[in-house]
């Protein structure tokens, strides 16, 4: 005997979502926010929790949880930390305003180019086109105390020789890094600010025009103000890229002698690699990321305030 | 008012899949060519001992240490076997490595290059096979003692010397330099020389990096000091450690050394030498034939060499390392790796590496060497050679057999370079660092 079913009396088992207009993004961006949980989010959470043990390299197989202990012996104990950690904030400091000024002299007068523009561009971002190594070997040969570009100048200028040992000394080790970062960076916040001075409109400065404002009262009153999330977003950017300062360094002076001219990043690799205390390097490295998150916040607050306070100018 | 959208299980299923599968896609390495050939296998030869078997070798590179490989095909015809390079690096680059793969346990090949000062750290890290088993009496016979001494960790043997190098004192004739017998000596020459001469500092040093700790370690030596006790307690800021570090910070106080000195690595002393900026210094033999190439350097045929200086405590100075080969734990062919090692060691081998100037590490090819100079037309040649065999036998010091000499070197240095460039006083800087140092040392378990 058959029994003839009728298909369509046979319910369909099926388990049906029900997903809001609001939900569909996340679920759309979840396989991304996996990959990224996998690919960032894994090791950064490994390197943190290895940030709270004794790890090095030599004992890779019994290492053990110690807390805060990496945490507060740089931050209490350590005698290098905050003196390197307050040269980094210095440096960054001192790199990110003198790239701004004179970024903003030369995109100023980029602006204003009328003929050559495309040739002038190219040639200003140069020294962008080299890897920072070679702009660290570069200038290490530039202030090589014996046969360095800059003692052989001071000596055909003067007739004297020159034996000035600028990677060495305390200040001038400084101020000869601080040469290299901004000789290779000030493109950067040139080219910034000139997209952003192109991109301002041109009816505040008619307007100061027919008031008869001077070019300076132009410049602190409009051109500023306006250009502000500009000047924010850039000095951003390049803050958090010299906090980060390596390469130049590493090359240059090592951090060293002595310590000298020391920067974070060049101590965590000391401590981290050098010294093997990988534990304590990672550690290092948290405490430096959440200052600069802190930092990157505050500066975006700024580059939100400034845009509200330019939309209500207007 | 809210849409609502309709998704069942198999669509939701779907979208994940697609996303990975994309995902994956987007992951993996881009497509390469297939070879044009498949890998030469090793073909099968009856009576051969390793016959199809391949020894894995992570190795060092550069122009003197890659001659050696060439005789590689040679083992490889008489075993039946194959080796195959999984890394290739500079001798830094080689040790960060290993350091990293023993502590990873990503170890996949049988071969390591090693070195004296680093294999502490891969024998604490259990990395590596001791050798003892695989290597008889017999075999190290011909070896130079003091070598295979420095090789041995804990009652094991580690590591099969191949090469090593050690340094003398270079000076310059030509400026009426004579040999110092002390490193007091030294000192009052090198002071003396720049006065007598404008444009040529007395000396020079490597001023950073395991370099400078271990010039310190050096003379430390010299005037009877020591890094640390049999407790392995520190030791070097005793008066000894003060003596050293006081001569170096006045060397450079009296303008006897190149200001930026403390920013010179190896290539940068040997440089300068061969530039004629420097009167003496202590130098490894390995740049020996760089100094006397006369299209490169000033001072080819104007300097002399002589074993180093005694320091107070009647001992010639004598920091030194050698290169040679492990087996690691994780090794899948250890036999075969033996086997290759004792090969890359043999006579034939030491002769090859030799031929380069390289100081090998078997006797009999140093008394052959010896005899083939006497009628060498480089004045230098029978003198260099005997002096370099007579420091590896007498004065061979490496740093101690611990894995924490890099780490203890990183506490070191930069507090010698503050005593040079005046920043410290040399005993408040060496008790500084001692503390450091026991600080290290606890928590590593020594105590």
């Amino acid at each position: 005997m058959t029994v003839a079913l009728d298909k369509n009396k046979v319910p369909k088992r099926t388990l049906r979502f029900q997903i809001s207009e609001k939900q569909l993004p996340f679920l759309l961006v979840l396989p991304s926010i996996i990959i990224i949980l996998a690919v960032v989010g894994l090791p950064m959470a490994y390197s943190l929790y290895l940030s709270f043990t004794d790890f090095t390299m030599t004992n890779a197989k019994s290492f053990e949880l110690i807390g805060f202990q990496n945490y507060a012996n740089l931050l209490f104990k350590d005698r290098l930390f905050w003196p390197v950690f307050g040269r980094t904030i210095l440096f960054t400091t001192l790199a990110v305003n003198i790239e701004f000024v004179v970024g903003l002299g030369i995109a100023q007068l980029m602006a204003r180019a009328i003929r050559g523009q495309s040739l002038a561009r190219t040639l200003m971002m140069m020294p962008m086109m080299f890897a920072p190594i070679l702009v660290g070997f570069q200038f290490k040969w530039f202030f090589n105390a014996q046969v360095g570009l800059v003692n052989n100048l001071l000596y055909t200028l003067t007739g004297q020789p020159q034996l000035i040992p600028w990677l060495i000394d305390k200040n001038l080790g400084f101020i000869t890094l601080l040469v290299a970062e901004i000789w290779m960076s000030t493109p950067f916040m040139a080219i910034i600010l000139e997209a952003g001075l192109l991109s301002l409109p041109q009816e505040p400065f008619e307007a100061a025009d027919i008031d008869g404002a001077s070019s300076w009262q132009k410049f602190r009153m409009i051109t500023l103000p306006l250009l502000m999330p500009f000047i924010y977003t850039a000095m951003a950017i390049r803050s958090l890229d010299i906090a980060r300062a390596y390469d130049v360094v590493s090359m240059m002076t090592g951090g060293g002698p002595a310590n000298r001219t020391e920067l974070i990043w060049t101590y965590v690799n000391r401590l981290a690699f050098s010294g093997q205390q990988f534990a304590m390097g990672t550690a290092m490295s948290y405490i430096t990321v959440i200052f600069s998150c802190f930092f990157t916040f505050m500066l975006f607050q700024n580059v939100l305030k400034s845009r509200w306070a330019g939309d209500m100018d207007e | 008012m809210s849409e609502k959208h309709s998704f069942s299980r198999r669509d939701f299923l779907k979208v994940s899949g697609l996303a990975v599968l994309g995902t994956a896609a987007a992951c993996a390495p881009a497509a390469t060519e297939a070879p044009t050939a498949a890998p030469t296998q090793a073909p099968a030869v009856i009576g051969k001992p390793f016959d199809g078997k391949t020894v894995r070798m992570h190795a060092i590179t550069g122009g003197s240490y890659d001659e050696l490989y060439k005789i590689i095909p040679q083992w490889e015809e008489k075993t039946g076997a194959k080796v195959e390079f999984v890394f290739k690096g500079n001798g830094f680059e080689t040790d960060k490595r290993l350091v990293q793969d023993f502590a990873a346990g990503t170890v996949d090949y049988d071969v390591c290059w090693d070195h004296s000062s680093f294999f502490s750290q891969y024998v604490k890290a259990d990395g590596l096979e001791p050798l003892d088993n695989y290597f008889s009496a017999e075999d190290l016979g011909d070896f130079i003692p003091r070598l295979v001494d420095a090789a041995r960790r804990d009652g094991k043997l580690w590591v099969i010397p191949r090469h090593y190098d050690i340094s003398c004192m270079h000076y310059r004739t030509d400026l009426g330099i004579k040999a110092p017998e002390t490193w007091d000596e030294f000192k009052a020459t090198a002071i003396q020389v720049s006065k007598d001469n404008p444009g040529v500092f007395g000396t020079q040093f490597a001023g950073k990096e395991e370099a400078l700790t271990g010039r310190f370690y050096e003379v430390m030596t010299a005037e009877g000091g020591s890094l640390f006790n049999d407790k392995w307690e520190p030791t070097f800021n005793s008066a000894q450690g003060v003596k050293a570090a006081t001569m170096f910070a006045e060397l450079y106080a009296a303008k006897a050394m190149p200001p930026d000195m403390t920013n010179f690595l190896w290539e940068d002393v040997a440089n300068q030498f061969v530039g004629g900026l420097i009167g003496m210094y202590t130098e490894w033999f390995g740049w020996y034939g760089y100094f006397q190439d006369p299209k490169a350097s000033k001072v080819a045929g104007k300097f002399d060499i002589a074993r180093q200086p005694k320091g107070d405590g009647g001992v010639h100075g004598g920091w030194a390392g050698h290169h040679g080969f492990s087996i690691t734990k994780a090794a899948k062919e250890k036999q075969a790796a033996a086997d290759l090692i004792k090969f890359l060691t043999s006579v034939e081998g030491n002769e090859l590496e030799s031929k380069m100037g390289i100081l090998i590490s078997r006797q009999s090819v140093w008394d052959k060497l010896i005899k083939e100079a006497e009628t060498s037309t480089d004045p230098l040649a029978k003198k260099r050679l005997e002096l370099a065999l007579l420091e590896a036998k007498e004065d061979f010091k490496t740093p101690p057999l611990i894995a924490e000499w890099l780490p203890l070197s990183n506490i070191l240095y930069p507090i010698v370079q503050q005593i040079i460039l005046g920043d410290t006083d040399p005993q408040k800087g060496l008790d500084d660092a001692a503390q450091q140092a026991r600080d290290m040392m606890s928590k590593a378990g020594y105590y």
